[in-house]
C-alpha cells in the first residue's frame, strides 16, 4: 500500500483536486474567491511529463471539474488544455532556487488569468445582449482575486509537488 | 375659691390623643402641599408585586403569536383558494424537504450548493431552495443522493421577481458577485433603495411571494432599462440547512 502511494503519488494528488474544489475552504479565500486549484497539480505534472501529457491531463481535469460545476453552458477545458500544453514547454531546471519558487507563482498566476479570461469570455458571449456591462466589474474582480491567490500559493504547493512527483517517479 | 382653680395636668397639650390628632393634621397638610406625591410613591411600593410582570407579558405575546399564526393560516388558505381559481402555480408545505449543505461554492464563477438530498428523496430539477431569509436558488442537477443548486448570485441564474411597492415585474440576474442585479424594462419605474423584492406572483418557475432581497443601490437608467443592485436576504455562505420546495407544474 505504501509503495503504491509513493509510486503513484501524482495520481493520488490528482484525485484530491476535485475534493478540494468541492470543499472550497473559505478560510483560504480572498473576496470569496479561491485559488485555481487544478493549476497547482498541472504545472509540476506537465513540467515533468511534457506538453502532450499536460494537454491530455488538462483535458481530464477540465472534464472532471466541469462535471462538478452546474454551469452546463461554460467549460474550463480550453483554459486547462492550453495551460497543460504551455506548462509542458517550461524547462524544469532553474539556476536559482528562490527565483524558481517565484517563477512557479508567476506561471500559475498567468495560467489562472488565462483560464479565468477564457471562462469570462464564454459568459460574456452567452449574455452578450442582456447584461454585458453589468457582468464586467464583478468578473474582473473575480479574475484578479483568483490570479492573486493562485500566485501566492503556487510557490509553496508547486515546488513541493514537483519534488514529490520527481521523487516518486525515480522509485 | 380654690375649687375653681384649674389643675395643671388637665390642659389640652397634656393629652396624648390631641397630639396624635395634631400629627395627623400636619401630615395631611404636608400631603396637601406635596399634591399627593407621597401617596403615589407609597402606592408604587405596595402595588409592585401585582404589576403585569414578565409572566403576563409572555402570555400576551403567546396570544399575539397564536393570533398571527391563525390569521396567517387563514390568509394562506384564502390565497391557495384564489390561486386555484386563477389556475396559478402553488406549492404546499407537505412538498418541503429539509436538506443539509454538504458543499458550497459562494465565490468566483461557480456559485452553487450541494445538498445531501437527491433523486432518492424526491428532489427534482427545478425545485426551489429556500433558507433562513428567503430564496437561495434553484435545483439544477440531481444525483441519487445529492442535488446541486444554482445560487441567485451565479452568472447562470435568471429569475422573474416582483416589486410589491411599485407593483412591477423585473428580472433578477446573477453576475458572479454577492449582489445580483435587478433589471426593469421600464425607464420610469419609481423604485427606491430599501424596496422589497420577492418572487413574482405570476412566475412560472417559482412559488409566489418568497422573500428574495432588498434594493441596495440604483444605477443610472441605460437604454430604456433601469438596473439596481439587490442585497439578498438569504445568505448562502453561512446557511447549513435549507428547505427544498417542489414546484407543481
Amino acid at each position: 500500500m505504501n509503495k503504491f502511494f509513493t509510486t503513484k503519488l501524482s495520481i493520488v494528488v490528482f484525485i484530491l483536486i476535485p475534493i478540494i474544489f468541492l470543499w472550497h475552504p473559505s478560510w483560504l479565500g480572498f473576496l470569496g474567491v479561491q485559488p485555481y486549484w487544478p493549476l497547482f497539480w498541472l504545472l509540476p505534472w506537465s513540467m515533468i511529463n511534457g506538453s502532450i501529457n499536460g494537454l491530455i491531463f488538462g483535458l481530464f481535469l477540465g472534464l472532471i471539474l466541469d462535471s462538478l460545476t452546474i454551469n452546463s453552458d461554460f467549460t474550463q477545458i480550453p483554459g486547462l488544455i492550453l495551460c497543460g500544453f504551455w506548462f509542458g514547454k517550461i524547462k524544469l531546471h532553474s539556476a536559482n532556487l528562490i527565483i524558481g519558487h517565484f517563477r512557479y507563482g508567476l506561471i500559475c498566476s498567468l495560467g489562472s488569468f488565462l483560464c479565468g479570461t477564457i471562462y469570462f469570455l464564454q459568459i460574456l458571449l452567452k449574455n452578450f445582449l442582456d447584461s454585458t456591462f453589468l457582468l464586467l466589474i464583478p468578473s474582473i474582480q473575480n479574475i484578479l482575486a483568483e490570479v492573486f491567490l493562485t500566485g501566492i500559493f503556487a510557490p509553496l504547493i508547486c515546488s513541493q509537488l514537483l519534488r514529490m512527483f520527481k521523487f516518486s517517479g525515480k522509485k | 375659691m380654690l375649687d375653681i382653680r384649674r389643675i395643671s395636668t388637665s390642659r389640652w397639650w397634656h393629652k396624648k390623643k390631641n397630639w396624635i390628632l395634631f400629627v395627623i393634621f400636619l401630615f395631611l397638610v404636608f400631603v396637601r402641599i406635596s399634591k399627593g406625591s407621597i401617596y403615589k410613591d407609597f402606592y408604587y411600593f405596595i402595588s409592585k408585586p401585582f404589576w403585569p410582570g414578565q409572566f403576563q407579558r409572555e402570555v400576551l405575546l403567546k396570544s399575539v403569536n397564536q393570533e398571527s399564526l391563525i390569521k396567517l393560516n387563514l390568509l394562506k388558505k384564502d390565497n391557495a383558494r384564489l390561486r386555484e381559481i386563477l389556475s396559478l402555480k402553488d406549492s404546499s408545505k407537505k412538498d418541503n424537504i429539509s436538506a443539509a449543505v454538504i458543499s458550497r461554492k459562494t465565490g468566483s464563477w461557480w456559485r452553487q450548493l450541494i445538498l445531501n438530498k437527491g433523486a432518492k428523496d424526491g428532489v427534482e430539477i427545478g425545485s426551489v431552495v429556500i433558507g433562513p431569509g428567503g430564496l437561495l436558488g434553484i435545483v439544477n442537477k440531481t444525483s441519487l443522493f445529492t442535488s446541486s443548486v444554482t445560487l441567485l448570485t451565479s452568472p447562470e441564474s435568471k429569475v422573474g421577481v416582483w416589486l410589491d411597492r411599485v407593483q412591477i415585474n423585473g428580472l433578477l440576474v446573477g453576475l458572479g458577485d454577492n449582489y445580483p442585479s435587478l433589471i426593469l424594462y421600464s425607464n420610469d419605474a419609481d423604485i427606491k433603495v430599501g424596496d422589497f423584492v420577492s418572487s413574482s406572483p405570476s412566475s412560472s418557475l417559482l412559488p409566489p411571494n418568497i422573500p428574495i432581497g432588498i434594493i441596495q443601490s440604483i444605477d443610472e437608467p441605460f437604454k430604456a432599462k433601469k438596473t439596481a443592485k439587490i442585497s439578498l436576504l438569504g445568505k448562502p455562505h453561512v446557511i447549513d440547512w435549507v428547505q427544498i420546495i417542489k414546484v407543481k407544474i
